[in-house]
């Protein structure tokens, strides 16, 4: 019998588990909640040098200010005395010789190795940042000393060689700025690079003793210096290279691949298990020598009921996104616009684009991984995007293919076309075989709605993949039972080096130079399609690149005749 | 404002801070502004009188005539120099440099332009080009002047040259650096 309502004890309500609140401890602000799974780290000595930035900045404006000036001078004397006081026979001559540390010999031998190792091992970032930020640095601390125009110490007899206006002192804020700038480009994060920061400061501040030794600078022009040659440079290069990001590596392999162990590994984890509820047991970089545009990931997981499966997921982050950015321009520069070109504007954008491909592609009955989305690591700047693996495949070249094998691929590109999708990275390392089905992966590139170019360069790069394993007879003989032979002609007519992905490109000029003439002879006549394409843009773009680049050079060029580089 | 939007903001500006610095650097602005101090600013001519601690006179910008800029001053220990350019002798600035003594060897005297002073001229060449180098000698130091002028307008240069250059005692230096700023120059 059921109990009238209203009557007898209630049901307790069931428990509703709270799902973006927390409880309220600290301060409370945007974006409340749980903290995301990587949160943007931030050193604590960066709060140090930010402070020493700040009063580096107050110290400028109070010498710019008359009274404050004199009091400046006088407790500048007051510090200079201790320090002048020292001053003996054998120990002068001896700091004489250390002044050289500044000289512009050293600061030269320092700049151009630096240089050198950074365009040996093709740190072009680096580079940049290295050569602005020695500029910043410099500028900054020739106005700041015609600004101010300070006369050097007056209170005992100088002894060392100076040169220019006292405050900030130049060799000081030099030498800190390049040794920081060698750190900070040409040595990983760790132990390393820790002691080679204490070398460097023993180094700056020996200088800077000196300095005050001989009294050529008042202390006050050596404490800028310091906060404009080390703490600003610092400040600079984990802004423009932060390490996390850009992280200095000389063992081989691409630059483009982040580390997933320690914190990053973590936060991989915790974000697949809160926001997918997948439980991850390991997550291993995976097939890294295939990819520069994501780092790919193998992710061991245990499904409900404890069966082990493995997944695959790509790692993005801001250094893919300005990749992207990058490609896009030097492809539209060289060639003009070959398709979309627009670059993401976001990490996010990245990762919810290949999820919405992986999901297109799935739907219109493609043989792509499964999706499983994605998930935020540190906002706006990391995200990981999962989806299935395939178990026991192995890449479309690596074993002898059957017919049906050959018609499952140019199934493929059927498929596509007829999904109203280009796939546009069609290549080895993206053609597998699983259970003795092809299978296509790494969509991240496909568009949807493409110009028939592009879909015609599809055709063209799958039947020059097959044709790598099977001939270029055979594969012309299935593609003709799925495409129209025009078809297959118009996609050797489109089909330039350009057109073909880098890794196909290299393994036809290594295994069958002729493959793509061959076909050409095969498939019928047709004029080759012109790849170049001007517009106003592209003209504008190019213009721009050329004048940045002079810009740059030139800047470069003068700074290094008045930094006394060349 | 979130961390990310002030991170942004911070690039931005440091983006358009090296844009500003590349350009004033390509334009030459940051080495333009080392020009000769004027006669009434006190520190920039201290650290000059700094540079040759024996000069009982310390060359400053007395007058700029139209058409003339000063540039490349360096000024280091032993010595001070200094480039005068003219819009009517263009390519051919005059080298001026403080020292604290030099050779006039066989130069003409002329009215002296610092009390207790001498000055002398001596000519390398007067036709096609009117060049040579100017002295002024005072009491532990010497300023020559380096000059190489198109013959005609030579005359009217000289004298805008003679006018541009002024002196500043040490010891009135040395006594308006104490009472206004506090600061002890050496002897």
């Amino acid at each position: 019998m059921g109990t009238v309502a209203g009557e007898g004890p209630r049901p307790a309500p069931p428990v509703i588990a709270p799902v973006v609140s927390r409880g309220p401890v600290g301060r409370r602000r945007r974006p409340s909640g749980e903290a995301p799974p990587l949160p943007r780290h931030a050193a604590a000595s960066t709060r140090w040098y930010l402070a020493a930035i700040a009063a580096t900045v107050a110290l400028e404006v109070c010498l710019a200010i008359r009274p404050l000036r004199r009091w400046i001078t006088d407790a500048d004397d007051l510090v200079s005395r201790p320090v002048t006081g020292l001053r003996a026979g054998f120990l002068t001559p001896a700091l004489r010789g250390l002044e050289y540390l500044g000289s512009v010999n050293t600061v030269r031998v320092l700049v151009w190795t630096t240089i050198a190792i950074l365009l040996v091992t093709r740190r072009f970032r680096h580079l940049l940042t290295y050569l602005a930020v020695l500029l910043l640095v410099i500028s900054a601390s020739s106005m700041l000393a015609v600004g101010l125009g300070r006369m050097r110490p007056t209170s005992v007899r100088m002894l060392g060689f100076w040169d220019g206006y006292s405050h900030p002192s130049a060799p000081v804020t030099v030498l800190a700025a390049v040794s920081v700038g060698a750190i900070y480009t040409l040595i990983p994060t760790g132990r390393w690079r820790n002691r080679a920061k204490w070398l460097a400061a023993a180094a700056v501040g020996l200088l800077a003793f000196c300095r005050l030794y001989l009294d050529v600078d008042h202390p006050t022009d050596v404490l800028a210096a310091l906060g404009l040659g080390w703490a600003t440079s610092v400040i600079a290069y984990r802004l423009a290279i932060p390490d996390d990001v850009f992280a200095i590596r000389y063992r081989r392999g691409r630059t483009a691949h982040l580390d997933v162990s320690g914190r990053r590994g973590e936060a991989i984890i915790g974000a697949l298990d809160q926001q997918l509820a997948i439980r991850v047991e390991a997550v291993e970089p995976f097939g890294l020598e295939g990819s520069a545009g994501s780092t790919p990931l193998r992710i061991r997981i245990r499904r409900a009921g404890g069966t082990p499966a493995t997944l695959f997921a790509k790692l993005y982050a801001v250094n893919h996104l300005r990749a992207d950015r990058s490609y896009k321009l030097t492809r539209m520069v060289l060639y003009g616009r070959l398709e979309d070109e627009k670059p993401f504007s976001t990490v996010r954008r990245l990762a919810e684009y290949e999820d919405h491909m992986l999901r297109l592609l799935r739907d219109a009955g493609l043989p792509t991984p499964e999706p499983y989305g994605f998930v935020e690591i540190t906002p706006e700047r990391e995200y990981v995007i999962a989806m299935s693996f395939f178990e026991q495949a192995h890449e479309i070249t690596a074993g002898p293919l059957e017919d049906d094998q050959l018609d499952e691929a140019l199934h493929i590109v059927r498929q596509l076309w007829q999904a109203g999708v280009a796939h546009r990275d069609i290549k080895p390392s993206n053609l597998l075989v699983a259970g003795g089905h092809v299978k296509l992966i790494d969509v991240a590139f496909a568009t949807v709605r493409p110009t028939p170019w592009r879909q015609a360069v599809d055709l063209a790069n799958m039947m020059l993949t097959l044709a790598l394993v099977a001939g270029p007879e055979r594969v012309y003989r299935r593609a003709i039972t799925i495409f129209a032979p025009e078809d297959v002609a118009e996609a050797f007519a489109a089909c330039r080096g350009i057109t073909i992905p880098t890794q196909l490109r290299s393994r036809l000029r290594r295994d069958s130079p002729e493959l793509v003439n061959t076909f050409r002879r095969l498939a019928p006549d047709r004029p080759p399609v012109a790849i170049q394409l001007w517009s106003v843009r592209r003209v504008l773009v190019a213009m721009s690149v050329l004048l940045a680049a002079l810009a740059g050079l030139s800047a470069v060029y003068f700074y290094a005749q008045v930094a006394g580089l060349l | 404002m979130s961390r990310r939007a002030v991170s942004r903001r911070l690039r931005a500006v440091g983006v358009i801070l090296v844009t500003v610095l590349l350009s004033l650097d390509v334009a030459g602005c940051t080495t333009a502004a080392l020009t000769m101090p004027g006669c009434t600013a006190l520190e920039r001519l201290g650290l000059i009188a700094q540079s040759v601690p024996s000069a009982g006179y310390i060359p400053c910008l007395a007058q700029l005539p139209t058409g003339w800029r000063s540039s490349d001053l360096t000024v280091e220990n032993g010595r001070t120099r200094v480039r005068l350019s003219s819009d009517r002798a263009p390519g051919h600035p005059v080298a001026v440099e403080l020292r604290a003594s030099c050779d006039v060897g066989s130069a003409t005297p002329f009215p002296p332009r610092t009390p207790g002073g001498r000055s002398y001229l001596l000519l390398g060449s007067i036709d096609p080009r009117y060049s040579g180098t100017m002295f002024d000698v005072f009491p532990g130091g010497c300023v020559t002047y380096r000059f190489d002028f198109e013959r005609g307008p030579h005359i009217a240069l000289m004298a805008d040259l003679q006018s541009a250059v002024g002196f500043v005692a040490r010891r009135q230096l040395r006594l308006d650096l104490r009472r206004r700023l506090g600061v002890e120059l050496g002897p």
